[in-house]
């Protein structure tokens, strides 16, 4: 009851210290604790009312929060996905009951970003829907929102201007997984839209900073590229096949006419 | 039965001093209780429909009804001591004056309408809610229904399940109309529940509807697909109930980004529901004209101009004009101009999403047009703000090859884009395929008109005598000597 809560919140204060030394064993250490006195709390999960069920229900928040922020800085990614949906869970049902946290549009854009360069755009759009008005006006989701806008158009000049702008210091972890998917993207688009490119102008587009980066990214992903007088060559010269007639349907579909018109004569 | 009650009523009315225009208001009751003993018929007789026509003659009355009518059927329907008359008529607003002289004649009408049938009781629970929600008696309203929900529970009657979908369905329209959906979430949930295991067809569709309603109020659209997929499928009984699950159907998969799927529900639902929905009709194809924009098909012009409907589309048509152009600044502005508009229509989301749209069709359009240009000039036409527009049109180009939305190279050094040739369609295996749907077509229609094909009745063929037969096998001989001729005649 009164003491857990009092322990908790202690504990809580020593966490957010430790997260912000980047002190990430003890960090690690204390979350476990506290994750243990959350299960002695009574209001969680709210079956029924008790007094300090407001306290208890903000506490918890903060803990995720800062949960969230710690599986970032040790970079494990099923953990921060777990603790973020945990935290949205809290910001869903909770908003009734005391006001919002002021990081709360912090953590909903880091989740959007989070969906990007997993590709999985249409749980992207549902979270979107969940937001609501002003929230899109909100530095932090509008950087998300356009972020998924130019991913979608292929602008991706602007998204090496965005890998910059970011708005959350909080922000530069992801900002990496990002960067890799957006090369990927360049690559692809670049293979199908171009025969051949310059040399500096191919290590310019994949936003690589130095030539040997870039051949090393060659030898190891794309053995086909061939590199010839400083032009890089994506396809050899692939012969153009012939339509292959697919024989075995073409004979299908005349026996079926055969049969068809043997039944009528 | 009907002609005793109206007699009796008669006197009673000509003898109230006090009751103006007798006449409607009697036929008002006089209605009422000819509803009540169809009721009565139809759960003596265990027959659904009955019960049915009883609910659809009520809400042709819905908007006659007043307040004594209401009191007054309640009098007569329920017996005075039972709970449920108390509570009703707690409900009710009193009106002085003519209640007295109805309840004079209420002795002499009570024989007709048996009590203790939980029929009419539902029915009259049913019936002062659409009074109250009608009045606009919001918070009395939510009590009946939470009443007349605890009395339903210890139901489980076919012929109750009818009144009992209507009395759900009104519950979840208050609790909507002063915002509080959230709160019943978890009751529609347990009815749902309770109505799948009493095998209540009717009611578990009402209620799975009504808790996608539910959820789609709050923009939960996760949740409702979870609960969408695993909830039991069975026909349909009833095609309003159905054009709604569709139409929430359709919501859930445009979000998801499904668009095919989300068309085709969309558009099913706008042609099933009858021509008098005419705001459900209006939404359906709203979110059916975006959904055919966001798969990149142009909606043709008689879909906005569809009676009734060219007021309520026209922003929508601005929106198809601009995307079909391919102009970014007019897409832009019309967006800005109808803002509020789409937000109330929640497809605000949906319209940032197609600007990706428009940018695609202003390509394909010059790309078709133009068998090389530059990549300054593409910047130029699209009209793209940004401050390196050259860099970012190459970069969409790219794209856009890679997405297969057009047929092209760039040549980097030069800067231009060069289009491929659009090729002979008739080299590849394109027509076959279109003339193999087509032939199975016909022979599909052959197939079917043989199955249909009926033998005249030909019970009175004479029989050919012996000389008829004769003279046709000699007809025959010359025919087969001409045909034979005629080659002859050839070489």
């Amino acid at each position: 009851m009164d003491s857990g809560l009092e322990e908790a919140t202690q504990k809580l204060a020593w966490l957010s210290f430790a997260c912000a030394r980047d002190d990430l064993e003890s960090g690690v250490a204390l979350l476990a604790e506290l994750k243990v006195l959350l299960t002695r709390l009574h209001s969680l999960p709210p079956l029924e009312k008790t007094p300090n069920a407001v306290e208890e229900l903000k506490i918890a928040r903060t803990i995720y929060e800062n949960a969230v922020i710690l599986s970032l800085k040790i970079k494990d990614d099923e953990a921060f996905g777990r603790n973020l949906c945990q935290l949205k869970e809290f910001y869903i049902n909770t908003w009734l009951v005391f006001a919002r946290s002021p990081y709360e549009y912090q953590f909903l854009g880091l989740n959007l970003l989070r969906l990007l360069p997993e590709n999985r755009i249409s749980e992207f759009h549902t979270e979107l829907e969940h937001l609501p008005l002003e929230a899109l006006n909100h530095p932090c989701i509008k950087y998300a929102v356009e972020l998924e806008q130019s991913f979608m158009e292929g602008t991706y000049k602007q998204l090496a201007n965005f890998c910059q702008a970011v708005p959350n210091e909080t922000y530069v972890y992801l900002m990496d997984r990002i960067a890799e998917s957006v090369r990927d993207e360049i690559v692809d688009c670049s293979v199908e839209a171009y025969d051949y490119l310059p040399v500096s102008v191919a290590k310019k587009m994949l936003m690589f900073t130095s030539y040997r980066e870039f051949f090393e990214y060659i030898s190891e992903e794309q053995p086909e590229w061939e590199i010839k007088n400083c032009s890089i060559h994506f396809h050899m010269a692939k012969p153009k096949s012939h339509m292959d007639l697919s024989s075995f349907k073409l004979i299908k579909q005349a026996l079926s006419y055969a049969q068809e018109l043997e039944q009528i004569v | 039965m009907p002609e005793d009650v109206e007699m009796n009523d008669s006197p009673a009315a000509a003898a109230a001093a006090a009751s103006d225009a007798p006449a409607p208001a009697q036929s008002t009751l006089h209605h009422l209780k000819e509803i009540a003993s169809v009721i009565e018929a139809g759960s003596l007789s265990k027959e659904v429909r009955r019960i049915s026509r009883a609910v659809r003659l009520t809400i042709a009355l819905r908007r006659r009804l007043a307040a004594r009518d209401v009191a007054a059927f309640l009098a007569l329907a329920l017996s005075p001591s039972s709970e449920a008359f108390a509570r009703l008529s707690t409900l009710v607003p009193k009106e002085d004056g003519s209640e007295m002289d109805v309840d004079m004649a209420a002795p002499t009408a009570q024989v007709s309408i048996k009590h203790g049938l939980p029929e009419i009781e539902i029915y009259c629970y049913l019936l002062v809610l659409i009074f109250l929600i009608d009045n606009k008696k919001y918070d009395e309203a939510k009590t009946c229904a939470s009443a007349s929900i605890a009395r339903l529970k210890s139901l489980n009657r076919r012929t109750v399940d009818v009144l009992a979908s209507r009395l759900y369905s009104y519950y979840s329209y208050v609790h909507e109309l002063t915002n509080t959906l959230a709160e019943i979430r978890g009751t529609l949930l347990a009815l749902h529940r309770m109505a799948t295991l009493h095998h209540d067809e009717l009611g578990q569709e009402t209620l799975l509807n009504l808790l996608l309603r539910n959820y789609l109020h709050y923009n939960l659209y996760d949740q409702a697909e979870k609960l969408r997929s695993k909830a039991p499928r069975f026909e349909a009984h009833s095609n309003q109930q159905f054009c709604r699950y569709l139409f929430y159907l359709g919501k859930i998969r445009t979000i998801q980004l499904e668009y095919t799927d989300a068309k085709e529900s969309l558009l099913q639902a706008a042609r099933k529901a009858p021509t008098t929905a005419r705001g459900f009709r209006i939404q359906c194809n709203k979110w059916a004209i975006i959904v055919r924009l966001l798969l990149g098909e142009i909606p043709e012009r008689t879909v906005f101009m569809q009676k009734g409907m060219k007021a309520a589309l026209t922003p929508y048509f601005e929106l198809t004009n601009a995307v079909r152009v391919g102009d970014l600044e007019l897409f832009r502005s019309v967006a800005d101009k109808y803002s509020s508009t789409f937000s109330a229509d929640r497809t605000r989301n949906l319209i940032v999403r197609l600007r990706h749209n428009v940018i695609r069709t202003g390509l394909r359009n010059i790309s078709i047009s133009y068998s090389r240009i530059s990549l300054a000039d593409i910047a130029k036409k699209l009209r793209l703000d940004s401050e390196n527009p050259v860099a970012d049109a190459e970069s969409i180009v790219a794209k856009a090859i890679r997405d297969g939305a057009i047929d092209a190279t760039i040549d980097h050094a030069n800067g231009w884009m060069v289009s491929k040739e659009t090729g002979d369609v008739y080299s590849t295996n394109e027509p076959q395929i279109a003339f193999n749907s087509r032939i199975a077509f016909c022979l599909n229609m052959h197939n079917e008109a043989v199955k249909a094909l009926r033998f005249p009745p030909n019970s009175h063929k004479e029989k050919e005598s012996a000389e008829k037969r004769r003279e046709r096998l000699q007809q025959e001989e010359e025919l087969a000597k001409h045909m034979a001729e005629e080659d002859d005649d050839d070489f």
